[in-house]
C-alpha cells in the first residue's frame, strides 16, 4: 500500500483510539508494540505516546485507581486489568464512514466476486452492529466508475506480473495509439486509472480505463523499473514547473473551465468571467478547449495556439461547405 | 503545565464508563486532575460541556439523571454503550480494512480508522494484509471541496443550512437556502441533493461552486425528506448523458474514436469519410466542435445550427 494514509492527531482521534486500546490490551496480556501499532494502523511512535497518556487515566471517580499500564518498548502490560474496558459500539461517524467506504469499493467492476462477496458480508454484519448509529450512513454515497472487462484485465496481469498491450485513445490528439505496457497499479479517484511503465515512452505513465479501446495481456513478464510511487492525493494532473504557460480568458459561460482544469491562478474579470493561466506541457492539445469554448472564451497566449483554433475553425466551416454542395448534387441527381 | 485534552476526555469517559450510579459534575470535577486545575466554576462548565460533546460525537452514551436531591449526575451505561456481538473472518476483516483506507478526507479517515480500531478491540482477526490477494488495487474517495464537512454533519443531524452558490454560467453566486438531505461522489466530485426553500423545489448542487462559508439554520426541515434521493440521475441530465434523440454526423475516417464508441449505427462512405448515428443530448454540440474540421454535422437541422454558431465565433476569434 503506498501513499500515505491520512493519520488522526487530533484529541478526538486520540481519545477515540485510546478506548479501543484498553480493550484490547486487556485481551492480550504482554501483546508487542509492533503487533499493537499494525493492527491499529497507527506507527510504533504513536502507540507509545498512547501509552505514556494511559497511566494517568483513571477508571474511578475516587481517584487512586489509575490504569497500570506499563512498556518495556516491546512487550505491553496491563497489570490491574479492568471490566470497564468493553467494547464500545460505533459512531455515527464511525459507520457511516466505514459502511460508506465499503459500499462505494463494492461498486468497483473488476473487484474480484469473492472479494465483493467479503465485502458485502462484512457490510451487513457491521450494519446490524452499528444498529441505529448505522442510519444516517444512507446520507453519503460514492459510486467509482471503471470499465469492468479492462479493470479485470490489468488487475489480473498485475497479479501475474505480466505486460499488457492497449490501445489507448489520447483526447488532447484525438488518436488511438497502441503500446505495450508494465502495470504497476490500479488507482480510483473518481476515474479509475492503471499507473504503468509505458515500454514505448520509458516513462511512467497514467492511463485512464475508460480510454483503453482495447486491451490484451501479453506472455512476456511485466518488468517495470523500481519507481517511488507518487502521492495522489492532490490530484493525477500535477503539471510542472517548467511547463510552458497558456492563458485564457472566459465569459460568465466558461467559468466550469477554473473547476476542470488545474491552474496556477483564476482571476475575475470584470463581465463575470474569468482570466486564467495554466501550464500544460503539450499546449498544442489545449486546441479542442479553445474550439469548445466557442464565443465563451479566448485564447490570450500562446498566439500560435489561438490561430490553431481559428484555423481549424475555419478549415470546419469549409467542410461545411462542401457537404452543404455535396447534398444539394445528391438531391438535384435523385 | 496544563493537562493534554486526550487526557482529560479519557479519564472522563472512564469514570463515566466505570461508575453504576450517576455522577454529579461536582464529583467529576473533585476526581478528574485537569477539571481540579481548570480554575473558576465557569471555565470548568465550559470545558465540562465541550468535552461531553466531544465524547458524545465519539459514540459514547452519556445519560443525564436527576437524583433525589434535584441534582444533576451523568454515566455511561454499559448496556447502552456495549458493541452488539460481531464476528468477522479474515477475509471479511480483509474486506474492511481495504474500505477502511478509502477516504482521502481527514474526518472521515479518522472515523473510519475509528470504527476499526473499536472492531478490532472486539475481535476482528489481524495480520491479514488487506491488500494481499488484491496487490494493487488503491480507490481513493477524492474531497477537495471546503463545504463538504459542514454539509456532511448538516446531512447528519438533518440541519438547514445557507450558503452562496454560483451557478455553471453565473458570474456571481447567490445565496441558497437549503434542505440538505444527501450528499453523493460521481466521477471524483460531490453533489448535495436537498430542498431549496426559496425555489420549493428539489435541486442538486455541486459542492464546488458553493463559496464561502456554509452556515447551519436553526430549526427543522420544513419539507419531507424522500425515501429516495437521486443525484446522478439529475447530474447524469447535466452532463448530456439522458440523450433521447439522436443526430446523424459526418467523421474522418480514423478520427474521433470516442463518437465511434458511442455511435448506434456507422455507414463507410470511402471518401474518407464515414457517416454515424449517435445519441443527441445535452451539451452535444459543444463536444463535436472539439473535434474541429474532422466532424460534420447532418441532422438534426438544430444541432447543425448550434455547432456552426460555435464554429464561427471561434473563426472569427
Amino acid at each position: 500500500m503506498a501513499g500515505k494514509p491520512v493519520r488522526p492527531v487530533n484529541a478526538i482521534d486520540q481519545t477515540r483510539r485510546m478506548l479501543s486500546l484498553v480493550t484490547y490490551l486487556r485481551e492480550r496480556p504482554g501483546a508487542r508494540v509492533e503487533d499493537v501499532a499494525r493492527a491499529f494502523g497507527i506507527s510504533e511512535d504513536e502507540l507509545v505516546s498512547d501509552l505514556d497518556v494511559l497511566p494517568m487515566c483513571g477508571t474511578s471517580f475516587r481517584g487512586g485507581d489509575l490504569l497500570d499500564i506499563d512498556t518495556d518498548g516491546e512487550r505491553i502490560w496491563w497489570h490491574n486489568p479492568d471490566d470497564v474496558a468493553e467494547p464500545l459500539r460505533l459512531a455515527a461517524d464511525e459507520a457511516t464512514a466505514l459502511l460508506v467506504a465499503a459500499r462505494a469499493v463494492a461498486t468497483l467492476p473488476g473487484l474480484r466476486e469473492s472479494d465483493r462477496q467479503a465485502l458485502l458480508r462484512a457490510t451487513a454484519k457491521v450494519e446490524t452492529a452499528a444498529g441505529e448509529a448505522a442510519g444516517a450512513s444512507a446520507r453519503l454515497s460514492v459510486t467509482f466508475e471503471a470499465e469492468g472487462g479492462v479493470f479485470a484485465d490489468v488487475d489480473r496481469a498485475i497479479s501475474e506480473r505480466r505486460r499488457l498491450w492497449i490501445r489507448y485513445y489520447s483526447p488532447a490528439r484525438d488518436e488511438l495509439t497502441e503500446r505495450e505496457i508494465d502495470p504497476i497499479r490500479l488507482v480510483s479517484v473518481g476515474h479509475t486509472y492503471v499507473e504503468a511503465w509505458c515500454r514505448r515512452s520509458e516513462a511512467r505513465r497514467t492511463f485512464r480505463l475508460d480510454r483503453v479501446a482495447e486491451i490484451r495481456i501479453l506472455d512476456e513478464p511485466s518488468a517495470p523499473p523500481e519507481v517511488e510511487l507518487r502521492d495522489l492525493s492532490e490530484g493525477l494532473v500535477q503539471p510542472a514547473a517548467e511547463d510552458p504557460e497558456v492563458v485564457v480568458e472566459v465569459g460568465p459561460g466558461g467559468r466550469w473551465v477554473a473547476e476542470y482544469y488545474p491552474h496556477d491562478s483564476a482571476d475575475e474579470l470584470p463581465d463575470g468571467g474569468l482570466r486564467i493561466t495554466l501550464r500544460t506541457p503539450d499546449p498544442a492539445s489545449l486546441r479542442r478547449l479553445a474550439l469548445r469554448l466557442g464565443r465563451d472564451g479566448r485564447i490570450v497566449s500562446p498566439p500560435e495556439l489561438a490561430d490553431s483554433a481559428r484555423h481549424a475553425a475555419r478549415d470546419a466551416l469549409a467542410a461545411y461547405d462542401g457537404v452543404e454542395a455535396h447534398r444539394a448534387h445528391e438531391v438535384r441527381g435523385g | 503545565m496544563a493537562i493534554a485534552k486526550a487526557e482529560r476526555l479519557m479519564n472522563l469517559a472512564l469514570c463515566l464508563l466505570g461508575t453504576r450510579r450517576p455522577l454529579s459534575k461536582r464529583e467529576l470535577r473533585e476526581s478528574i486532575e485537569a477539571y481540579l486545575e481548570a480554575g473558576t466554576d465557569d471555565s470548568f462548565n465550559r470545558m465540562f460541556e465541550r468535552d461531553k460533546d466531544d465524547l458524545r460525537e465519539l459514540g459514547l452514551v452519556i445519560e443525564t439523571v436527576e437524583n433525589l436531591d434535584g441534582e444533576v449526575g451523568y454515566l455511561a451505561a454499559r448496556a447502552s454503550n456495549r458493541l452488539p456481538p460481531i464476528t468477522l473472518d479474515a477475509e471479511e476483516a480483509a474486506a474492511l480494512g481495504l474500505a477502511a483506507k478509502v477516504w482521502q478526507q481527514a474526518r472521515l479517515a479518522g472515523a473510519a480508522s475509528g470504527a476499526l480500531q473499536k472492531l478490532r478491540a472486539a475481535g476482528l482477526p489481524e495480520d491479514v494484509d488487506p491488500y494481499g490477494p488484491h496487490g494493487a488495487l488503491e480507490p481513493r474517495i477524492p474531497v477537495h471541496e471546503a463545504a463538504f464537512e459542514p454539509l456532511m454533519l448538516a446531512c447528519r443531524d438533518r440541519r438547514p443550512v445557507v450558503f452562496d452558490y454560483r451557478k455553471a454560467t453565473a458570474a456571481r453566486p447567490e445565496p441558497r437556502q437549503v434542505e440538505p438531505w444527501a450528499l453523493e461522489c460521481w466521477r471524483g466530485h460531490w453533489y448535495l441533493a436537498g430542498w431549496d426553500r426559496d425555489r420549493g423545489a428539489e435541486r442538486v448542487f455541486r459542492l464546488s461552486r458553493i463559496t464561502g462559508k456554509v452556515r447551519s439554520r436553526g430549526g427543522r426541515f420544513g419539507a419531507p425528506v424522500p425515501d429516495v434521493v437521486t443525484v446522478r440521475e439529475t447530474v447524469a441530465g447535466w452532463a448530456g448523458e439522458t440523450a433521447d434523440r439522436s443526430a446523424l454526423i459526418r467523421l474522418r475516417a480514423d478520427a474521433g474514436y470516442p463518437l465511434r464508441a458511442k455511435a448506434t449505427a456507422v455507414r463507410e462512405l470511402g471518401d474518407g469519410w464515414d457517416e454515424l448515428e449517435i445519441p443527441y443530448g445535452r451539451g452535444l454540440d459543444a463536444w463535436l466542435v472539439e473535434f474541429g474540421p474532422d466532424v460534420v454535422v447532418l441532422e438534426p437541422a438544430e444541432l447543425r445550427a448550434d455547432v456552426l454558431d460555435r464554429l464561427r465565433a471561434v473563426a472569427k476569434g
